[in-house]
């Protein structure tokens, strides 16, 4: 047997700001780290996004809610309680590129953006 | 549209693996009602190694979620078969992980349908091997395709939301694709082809019902045109470009997927489940080192079909299947013989929804 089908993209980042929010993992998307940066997967359609994030991105628990990514330095903000100030703060065209990213992310229903607490 | 995955990041998973599967299949038994004539896991009955028992089941899907695999695709032997499946799917669904199961579709009654429509999203994936009986019944059975329509109209009658149905490819149906893709659309199914392969009973089957070159052409013409239709990445290396956004480009096995047999032995993909690749036993080595470390694991990501290398067509198949070449010749690392460019020269392909002709009795 074969597998679901599936389908493959990246998201890739490019240049925006959206500083000061959280974003949550919905239910129905599970995300985990690789060496590349984080593999996101929807269960509803059983898609994959491969996304080039480095450390700049970490993943929450596998399960549970609520899941909130980590954004910014590496290691850091991954849990299941929304971290203060988890939007992209870093300053100049890198926190610019992370906030497009987070925002294509959010466009493909693999994130929710809310306000950071 | 970001950009595909396929050109710049898929071949570099030879050299640096994903850290987990995404999806596994797993063959939880060897046990069937049916005897079809081509079946990938015939093996599996003649072999009686037994299966892995509920709380080995458990156990291994503890792992699974440990590796934090995507998804698991429960196949078999007819899985229903087994009294305890609904309580695996349960723990997998526990555990996050998304389950589909690909079922002969005999056993599907009202309470299992009724069980499994409580679940977490379960998708079905019904074996039918024709749009007729006449065509069906022949590779399934006298008899299977009444029975496999009852399930089907049941799921419909249900609203079951995730379904859908699998042909398997041969010289006999394909010229049904058709068809077969009005008669899934009917009951509000998905249609799922599937490419058959040289492995299990389809060895004994394989000279009589390959599909011919000019099949394989059309086919391939047909699901260019049809980029709606699924085929579990079966014909990465037969399609045109037209699908290259829809799936893989190369063969996944030991980079995004393996197998696992009935009885807990793992291999790169159901359709190496052959001593050859036989990479571990979940009962004895847990999968995760199975999958990173094993070595035919490794030795299979290091696989190159150098032979293709000057095709202009490498990006998107990177060889094709290693399965068929090997159940052919015993060799790896031999171009697929079914491929787009084994089958259609450079510069004929039409890349046009044409449906396969039909022939004329």
């Amino acid at each position: 047997m074969a597998s679901t089908e599936r389908a493959f993209e990246v998201a890739d980042q490019a240049s925006a700001d959206g500083a000061g929010r959280a974003y949550l993992v919905p239910d129905w998307v599970r995300v985990r780290r690789e060496d590349f940066g984080l593999l996101f997967y929807d269960t509803r359609s059983t898609r994959l996004t491969f996304v080039r994030s480095g450390d700049r991105l970490v993943a929450p628990p596998f399960t549970g809610s609520p899941r909130f990514l980590g954004v910014g330095a590496g290691g850091e903000g991954a849990s299941g309680e929304a971290p203060a100030g988890a939007g992209p703060s870093g300053a100049g065209r890198g926190g610019a590129a992370l906030a497009h990213l987070l925002e294509d992310l959010v466009a493909k229903g693999l994130l929710v953006a809310a306000a950071a607490e | 549209m970001p950009p595909l995955l396929s050109d710049r990041l898929l071949p570099r998973l030879s050299s640096a693996p994903l850290r987990a599967p995404v999806n596994v299949t797993w063959e939880i038994t060897g046990a069937c009602n049916l005897r079809c004539a081509h079946c990938l896991s015939a093996g599996l009955r003649s072999q009686r190694r037994g299966e892995l028992d509920l709380d080995q089941c458990r156990t291994l899907l503890d792992e699974l979620a440990r590796m934090q695999v995507f998804q698991v695709n429960f196949g078999g032997g007819e899985p229903f078969l087994r009294d305890d499946f609904l309580e695996i799917l349960h723990y997998a669904h526990h555990h996050g992980i998304t389950t589909c199961v690909s079922t002969n579709g005999t056993l599907l009654d009202e309470v299992l349908v009724d069980a499994l429509l409580e679940m977490a999203p379960v998708y079905l994936q019904v074996s039918l091997d024709g749009a007729c009986a006449g065509t069906n019944d022949v590779i399934r059975g006298r008899g299977t395709f009444e029975r496999i329509l009852a399930g089907i109209e049941l799921l419909a009658e249900r609203g079951y939301p995730d379904f859908s149905l699998n042909m398997v490819v041969t010289r006999l149906n394909a010229t049904e694709v058709g068809d077969f893709d009005r008669l899934a659309r009917r009951y509000g199914a998905k249609t799922r082809l599937s490419r058959f392969r040289p492995s299990g009973g389809g060895c004994h089957t394989w000279d009589d019902y390959r599909p011919t070159k000019k099949q394989l052409a059309e086919l391939s013409a047909f699901l260019g045109g049809h980029p709606e239709i699924l085929t579990g990445d079966s014909f990465f290396a037969l399609t045109p470009d037209s699908r290259r956004n829809l799936g893989l480009n190369m063969c996944g096995a030991a980079k995004m997927t393996c197998a696992v047999a009935p009885d807990g032995s793992v291999y790169p993909c159901a359709f190496l489940s052959d001593p050859a690749f036989l990479a571990g036993n979940v009962t004895r080595k847990r999968l995760g080192d199975i999958f990173a470390s094993s070595a035919p694991f490794e030795r299979f990501r290091a696989l190159e079909v150098e032979a293709c290398r000057g095709c202009d067509r490498f990006s998107i198949c990177h060889g094709g299947c290693p399965a068929v070449g090997y159940f052919l010749t015993e060799a790896m690392g031999l171009p697929d013989p079914e491929c787009l460019r084994a089958v259609v020269p450079a510069g004929r392909i039409a890349e046009r929804a044409k449906e396969p002709a039909k022939e004329v009795a």
